[in-house]
């Protein structure tokens, strides 16, 4: 072994003690030999010391370590919940779907719907807790109905900015599938998802989208505003047979999720809430609430944004 | 050997016993991935659920500290997957632009004394060192040295084979220095 090689090679792993026997015993005894590369390991196990001590490990904020215990304290108390009811009710839909199915040839995928029904349903499986108990008012949850029942009636888009003005001056970017004229969503559906992602991100909020072409809605909109203080505040639009599903996503550090989810899915809670069914995630990073509210039950709303988002975590 | 499910109770305890003391450590480096104390405490929770959910799956005897690393890069790179979010300086040529940015920094903190204090500790030092450091070299240095894991548990918790591994510990050492000594010409200059 010569200076070169056991700097390039060796040096580092030599300093850390992860070097194997053989090599180990090489290394030890050309540094024995030679005064230039055994200062060179001194020198860098002094680097890493340095780092150590430089770098050193910060102690979690008090208030932190309390909000943990508490998330930890209701994970156990999810826990300790009853829930095959649960498993009843969230195989309710494809049991219904079985019953009204005749033809022998059809049974076939109805049982594998239903096996992946349960597969999801093991998959999401924490344990849930009752939902019955009612969750004290969130004001969050309460401008999403304000929006919901708004967005019934009336719903305009307005970004991406690259737009069009109609008639009445009121500028849209991508419109509304009834319209009888730009129909542009049809046409291209992961289009739409890049120009509201990109849209929202340029208000300096995260691409909170889903794909709920599964379940049988499709992006009909969005629209970037602002809160009465000043925040930005992004609202998208999903329609579909059954309704509409309306997201909301915008800046708010001081939430925490409510007590009284009937579920959890990763960063995600799910709400039974005044007659709507709530689900609220929080982004890791920058203090983003994203709420989804509609009127399908809470456990259909679970189903779809598990096939929207499998993985449950990107948020 | 994966652990047996106890009761609730003793599932909790042994949380608390065996994942709890490492707290302080995910919280370090939720810090240095997300660089905000906000987002750092939104990741360090989230490991933390997640690890107390899939403690069954925790191997005994094996580094809880390093298992709950892992929980915590993965929830780091599919949150910032599809986010857009600042970079530090990702390649060798970059970190010699970022080096070269922190010593005018460290120029200009001539004018400025609370500057002046904080960059003459040792610790603020070696922080603006690993700073400039691309993530890769960083992140393996701060693993092996900091959190004191080995290389295989590193590799595991970045999701690398073992040799590049060794290959950034090594590469990221020889930049430090270098960072490390730019920083001092750059004091040495100004008289700080």
């Amino acid at each position: 072994m010569d200076c070169r090689e056991y700097i390039s090679e060796y040096l580092a792993g030599h300093a850390d003690g992860e070097l194997a026997p053989l090599a180990r015993r090489a290394a030890d005894e050309h540094v024995a030999g030679c005064p230039i590369c055994r200062a060179q390991l001194i020198e860098e196990r002094a680097l890493k010391a340095m780092v150590r001590q430089g770098a050193a490990i910060v102690k979690a904020p008090a208030d932190l370590k309390s909000r943990i215990r508490g998330a930890l304290d209701e994970a156990d108390r999810r826990a300790a919940a009853p829930w095959t009811a649960r498993l009843i009710e969230f195989l309710a839909p494809v049991r219904a779907l079985g019953s009204r199915i005749s033809e022998p040839l059809v049974w076939a995928p109805a049982s594998l719907a239903a096996a992946i029904a349960a597969a999801i349903w093991i998959a999401l499986a924490v344990p849930q807790h009752d939902s019955v108990a009612t969750i004290p008012p969130v004001p969050e949850f309460e401008l999403a109905i304000d929006r919901f029942k708004q967005f019934q009636h009336e719903f305009v888009p307005n970004v991406p900015a690259e737009a069009y003005e109609n008639e009445t001056g009121a500028v849209y970017a991508w419109v509304i599938n009834r319209d009888p004229v730009h129909r542009v969503a049809d046409e291209a559906d992961s289009d739409a998802f890049n120009d509201l992602a990109r849209s929202y991100r340029s208000a300096n909020l995260p691409d909170d989208l889903f794909d709920f072409m599964q379940a049988g809605y499709m992006i009909a909109g969005g629209r970037v505003d602002r809160l009465a203080d000043g925040r930005p505040i992004a609202y998208t639009l999903y329609k579909g047979m059954a309704g509409q599903i309306v997201s909301l996503c915008f800046h708010d550090p001081t939430m925490a999720a409510p007590i009284g989810a009937v579920n959890w899915l990763g960063l995600r809670s799910f709400y039974e809430y005044k007659g709507y069914s709530i689900c609220l995630s929080f982004y890791p990073t920058g203090h983003f609430i994203s709420i989804l509210i509609t009127r399908m039950p809470v456990m259909q709303l679970m189903r779809d944004v598990a096939a929207a988002d499998p993985s449950g975590i990107s948020r | 050997m994966t652990r047996k499910s106890g009761t609730a109770t003793d599932r909790r305890l042994a949380f608390e016993r065996e994942a709890m003391p490492h707290l302080d450590a995910v919280y370090s480096t939720a810090l240095r991935l997300a660089r905000n104390p906000d987002d750092a405490n939104d990741l360090t929770q989230e490991t933390i659920l997640r690890a107390y959910r899939y403690f069954d799956q925790f191997a005994s005897g094996t580094n809880c500290r390093a298992w709950m690393l892992t929980i915590l890069y993965n929830i780091f790179r599919n949150a910032w997957r599809r986010g857009e979010r600042e970079q530090p300086a990702a390649t060798p040529e970059e970190f010699d632009a970022e080096i070269e940015a922190h010593s005018r920094a460290a120029d200009q903190s001539r004018i400025n004394p609370e500057a002046l204090l904080l960059n003459r500790t040792a610790g603020r030092r070696i922080e603006l060192a690993l700073n400039a450091l691309p993530a890769e070299f960083r992140e393996a240095l701060i693993l092996v040295d900091v959190q004191e894991l080995n290389y295989q548990e590193v590799a595991t918790v970045l999701n690398a084979p073992l040799g590049t591994i060794k290959s950034r510990v090594s590469r990221g050492r020889a930049l430090m220095r270098k960072a490390l000594c730019r920083l001092d010409q750059a004091r040495g200059k100004t008289g700080t």
